[in-house]
C-alpha cells in the first residue's frame, strides 16, 4: 500500500484540467485578452489621449496593471468555479469523491490549473500591451507575489461558489453581482484620490482596490494604500478563501448527502 | 475472511429514515446480490460504502479497513458502478479511464497497458478515441465497468447496471461479471431482477423500506419461492 502522501492524484487534476482548458482556448484565454486589449485601445488609446498624466505616468501605463489585473481575476474564477461546477452538473465529481484522492489534492489540483490559466492570460495581455507601448516593471517579486496571490485567491473563490451553487444561474451572481462591478470600481480607470468624498472612503470597503493597487505598485511604482497593507489584505482574504473551500469539502457541503 | 462488513448502520434524512440498522457480511470472493424494490435503502448502503453519503450511524468496513477512519484504503479496495451515468460526456472513452486511473494512485506508465486490456475484454477498444456521449447506453454502461476495474479493485459493486440493457448485451455483462468473479473479486449487485441474482449470484440478501428482510444462499430461497 502506497502512503497518503502520494501526489499522483493531484498531477492527474493538474494534467486533466489544463488539457481541458487548452483544448477550449478560443473560448478560455483569447475573450479575457480581447476585452483588455480592447479597453486598452478605446480607454488608453482613444479617450485616455485626451487625459493627462496620473500619478506622474502616462494613462495608459496607470490602467494597463488594473486592466491585466482584471484579466487574471476573472480568468481564475471562471476557471476553478466552471471546472467544478460542471463536474457537479453532470456529476463526474463523483469519480473524485469515491477515489482515495485527498481533499486538500482536490482543491490544490483544480486550483493550480486555474492560476496556470490566469498566468497564461495575464501573460497574454502583457504581449500585446508590449506591442501598443513601452513598459517598464518597478518590482518584479512584488508584482509575481500579487500575480500569484491573486489568482489564487479568485481560484479558491471560484471552488467555493461551485460548491455553494444549485445551478448555472446561482453560478453567475458572484461574478455578475460582486467581482465585475467590484473590479470596474476597484481603481481600474482612476486613483481613488481623485474620487470626491464620501466616495473616495467608501472605495476603501472594497477589497479589490487593494489588489489593483498593489498589483500597480510592482509595475509602476506608484500607490493610493500602503504596499504592506494590501498584501495583509489579499493574504487574509485568501486564507480566507481557503479555509472555506477545505470545511466545504471535508463536510461535503452539498456534495455528500 | 469478510470482504464487506455492515453493522448496525443506520441513514436518516429529515422525514425519512432510509436504513434502519442493516448488518451484513460478504465474504471474500462471494457473488453477492441485493435485492429489492426502489427506495428499499440500497443505493443507499452502496453510496455509504463508497463514501458519497454520510451515515448516520453504524460500521461500515470492507477487508476490515474501516470506510471513514481509513477512507485511502478502504476506497482503493473498491470500484463502483453507479446507476446513473456519471462521468463527463465531452471526455474521450480512453482519457476518462486514464484520470480515473490516476486518481486510484496507478502512475502513468501502467494504465495504458491496463485501459487497452480492459477495453478490449469489455469491446470498447474500437471507441478509445471517441467521446463518452457518442457511445450507445450499452456501451456507456460498459465504459462505467471499465471504469471501475482500471484500479483492479478486490471488490466491485455495481447498482442496477443492467438497467435499460438489452438482452444481448445484458448476457455479455453477466459473462463478464462472472469471469471476474471466478479471478477472485469479491462482486456485490443490487438489481430489481430475481433472474439477475438468480444467474449470477452466490447468496441473496432481501432488502425492504430500509431493512434486510433475509439473507441466504441463492439455492435455499429459491426453494421458499416453490
Amino acid at each position: 500500500m502506497k502512503t497518503k502522501s502520494s501526489l499522483i492524484p493531484l498531477t492527474t487534476l493538474i494534467l486533466r484540467d489544463t488539457k481541458r482548458f487548452l483544448r477550449i482556448w478560443t473560448q478560455s484565454l483569447i475573450p479575457p485578452m480581447l476585452t483588455s486589449v480592447l479597453f486598452i485601445l478605446i480607454f488608453g488609446y482613444s479617450l485616455g489621449s485626451r487625459i493627462s498624466e496620473v500619478e506622474g505616468v502616462s494613462y495608459l501605463n496607470f490602467i494597463l496593471p488594473g486592466l491585466l489585473m482584471m484579466g487574471v481575476i476573472m480568468s481564475g474564477y471562471m476557471a476553478s468555479s466552471f471546472a467544478l461546477f460542471i463536474q457537479k452538473f453532470q456529476r463526474s465529481i463523483e469519480e473524485l469523491l469515491v477515489s482515495p484522492i485527498a481533499y486538500w489534492q482536490i482543491i490544490a489540483g483544480t486550483t493550480i490549473a486555474a492560476m496556470l490559466r490566469s498566468f497564461l492570460v495575464g501573460l497574454g495581455i502583457l504581449a500585446v500591451s508590449l506591442l501598443l507601448t513601452p513598459i517598464t516593471i518597478y518590482n518584479v517579486w512584488i508584482l509575481l507575489a500579487f500575480m500569484i496571490l491573486i489568482s489564487m485567491l479568485f481560484s479558491f473563490a471560484g471552488i467555493a461558489t461551485a460548491l455553494w451553487a444549485k445551478n448555472f444561474d446561482q453560478m453567475s451572481i458572484f461574478s455578475t453581482f460582486l467581482i465585475t462591478p467590484l473590479t470596474y470600481l476597484g481603481g481600474v480607470f482612476y486613483s481613488i484620490k481623485m474620487l470626491p468624498q464620501p466616495w473616495s472612503t467608501i472605495a476603501k470597503f472594497n477589497p479589490i482596490l487593494y489588489m489593483i493597487d498593489g498589483f500597480r505598485y510592482g509595475f509602476i511604482g506608484v500607490n493610493d494604500i500602503p504596499v504592506l497593507y494590501s498584501f495583509a489584505i489579499v493574504i487574509s482574504l485568501t486564507l480566507f478563501f481557503f479555509i472555506l473551500c477545505v470545511w466545504m469539502f471535508k463536510s461535503g457541503y452539498k456534495l455528500r448527502t | 475472511m469478510n470482504a464487506i462488513s455492515i453493522k448496525d448502520l443506520v441513514k436518516t434524512y429529515p422525514n425519512t429514515e432510509a436504513l434502519k440498522g442493516v448488518s451484513l457480511q460478504i465474504k471474500k470472493g462471494e457473488f453477492f446480490a441485493l435485492l429489492g424494490p426502489n427506495g428499499a435503502g440500497k443505493t443507499t448502503m452502496i453510496q455509504i460504502m463508497t463514501g458519497l453519503c454520510n451515515k448516520t450511524s453504524g460500521e461500515v468496513s470492507l477487508f476490515n479497513k474501516d470506510v471513514y477512519q481509513d477512507y485511502v484504503e478502504a476506497r482503493q479496495l473498491i470500484g463502483l458502478v453507479p446507476q446513473d451515468f456519471n462521468f463527463d460526456i465531452f471526455e474521450k472513452v480512453y482519457n476518462i479511464l486514464y484520470y480515473n486511473a490516476g486518481y486510484f494512485w496507478i502512475p502513468a506508465k501502467e494504465r495504458g497497458p491496463r485501459i487497452e486490456k480492459i477495453l478490449k475484454d469489455l469491446g470498447l477498444w474500437e471507441k478509445k478515441d471517441s467521446p463518452a456521449i457518442q457511445l450507445s447506453g450499452g456501451m456507456k454502461r460498459k465504459l462505467m465497468i471499465a471504469r471501475a476495474l482500471v484500479h483492479h479493485p478486490k471488490i466491485l459493486i455495481l447498482d442496477e447496471p443492467t438497467a435499460g440493457v438489452d438482452v444481448e448485451t445484458r448476457q455479455t455483462m453477466w459473462t463478464y461479471l462472472k469471469k471476474l468473479n471466478q479471478d477472485g473479486t469479491t462482486i456485490l449487485l443490487t438489481t430489481h431482477y430475481l433472474e439477475e441474482a438468480e444467474k449470477l449470484c452466490d447468496r441473496i440478501a432481501i432488502i425492504n423500506k430500509g431493512k434486510i428482510i433475509k439473507v441466504d444462499t441463492k439455492d435455499n430461497l429459491l426453494q421458499l419461492t416453490k
